[in-house]
């Protein structure tokens, strides 16, 4: 069949090759053979491994509404409520000191998770499961010291609203 | 096998053998050239465990690009869209907040001065143009966290995700922060 198909005008056809190609293609050939630089992605994928056998389908999580829906809810609340009172100090000036406790710990909420979902987006767990852990103990560590200068700054200086509009109006 | 030496050996290939591919010179087909007959078959089997399958899959999944790959995307979605610029300002942000307070707690062991007082006559003592400057490094990405975020909870509702307007509203978020950004260093 296949030497029918291929008559033999078509051969002498593929055979015709100007002196100009064939100098090109064995340039680009030779040019090509001497690149020593690796070739370098910009994200190479990680080591990966196959749980199971090569036809297993991908497992489905199990599902966890305080990791999934609720968490969702909690996220969109803390950042709808950082909308007043944001716009409260420019209105009012400055912040009482319960308000601007208030803010702080919004802030503190919303940086927390949005670290998390930073991590959670490039760490994934079943790839890097000892990274995922220590980056999300070590965002809860950071969280907690945060947490603690900002309880200082809150009692021992003027509060985080008073102190950037003296500093903006420095 | 990596992609450049694979393009090299089928270079040397059709440098080496004639193909039905290079036909620009039609005016040569008068002209016969002797040619191989013999088919040649560099393909060979082998016998592979489950294991070796396995390692081998693992091995070949390492040839994949990327996903998302940012080069295939439109630059308007991946270079200037809100979602990106959002992570990044608000990262910028609490990073900032992060390193700012881990500072004040070591500032009394370490004789590092940084409350508000000192901080304040520190920027007061800078000339106009610093002062200008760092306002608006700082009052930009709070424009477009604080606009884009709104825009964000809106999206969170159904509101405004018509693809078109999606790109839209990017845009007017851009806008609006950078007269946000202004008006909050400059005129506040």
């Amino acid at each position: 069949m296949t030497s029918i198909a291929r008559s033999s005008l078509l051969r002498q056809l593929a055979a015709a090759r100007s002196a100009t190609q064939q100098n090109v293609i064995a340039k680009a050939a030779r040019a090509t053979a001497f690149h020593t630089t690796a070739r370098r992605d910009i994200l190479p994928p990680l080591p990966q491994r196959v749980d199971g056998t090569v036809n297993d389908p991908a497992p489905v999580p199990p599902t966890s509404p305080s990791h999934g829906s609720y968490h969702w809810t909690f996220d969109r609340l803390v950042a709808g409520s950082l909308i007043p009172l944001t716009v409260a100090p420019f209105a009012a000036g400055s912040l009482n000191p319960t308000l601007d406790a208030l803010l702080c710990a919004t802030i503190l909420i919303h940086s927390h998770t949005g670290f998390q979902n930073i991590i959670v987006d490039y760490v994934p767990a079943y790839r890097m499961p000892r990274a995922r852990k220590l980056f999300i103990w070590g965002l809860n560590a950071a969280t907690a010291v945060v947490g603690l200068a900002l309880y200082e700054f809150e009692t021992s200086d003027v509060g985080i609203t008073e102190a950037v509009k003296r500093i903006w109006t420095a | 096998m990596i992609a450049q030496r694979a393009g090299t050996t089928a270079l040397r290939r059709v440098a080496g053998k004639p193909n039905a591919f290079f036909t620009a010179n039609v005016s040569r087909l008068g002209r016969t050239q002797t040619l191989s007959t013999t088919q040649t078959r560099l393909v060979a089997t082998q016998k592979l465990t489950a294991d070796d399958e396995t390692a081998l899959l693992a091995k070949q999944r390492l040839h994949r690009p990327v996903s998302p790959h940012l080069d295939v995307y439109d630059k308007q979605q991946t270079w200037f869209g809100g979602s990106i610029w959002m992570r990044f300002t608000g990262a910028a942000f609490s990073g900032s907040l992060y390193t700012f307070s881990a500072a004040y707690l070591v500032a009394p062991l370490a004789g590092w001065h940084l409350e508000s007082a000192s901080l304040a006559a520190a920027f007061g003592a800078l000339p106009f143009v610093a002062k200008g400057a760092l306002k608006f490094l700082a009052a930009w990405p709070f424009a477009f966290h604080a606009v884009n975020g709104v825009r964000h909870l809106l999206f969170d509702y159904g509101v405004g995700f018509g693809r078109r307007t999606i790109v839209k509203t990017g845009w007017y978020v851009w806008g609006a922060s950078m007269v946000g950004g202004l008006y909050l260093a400059f005129f506040l």
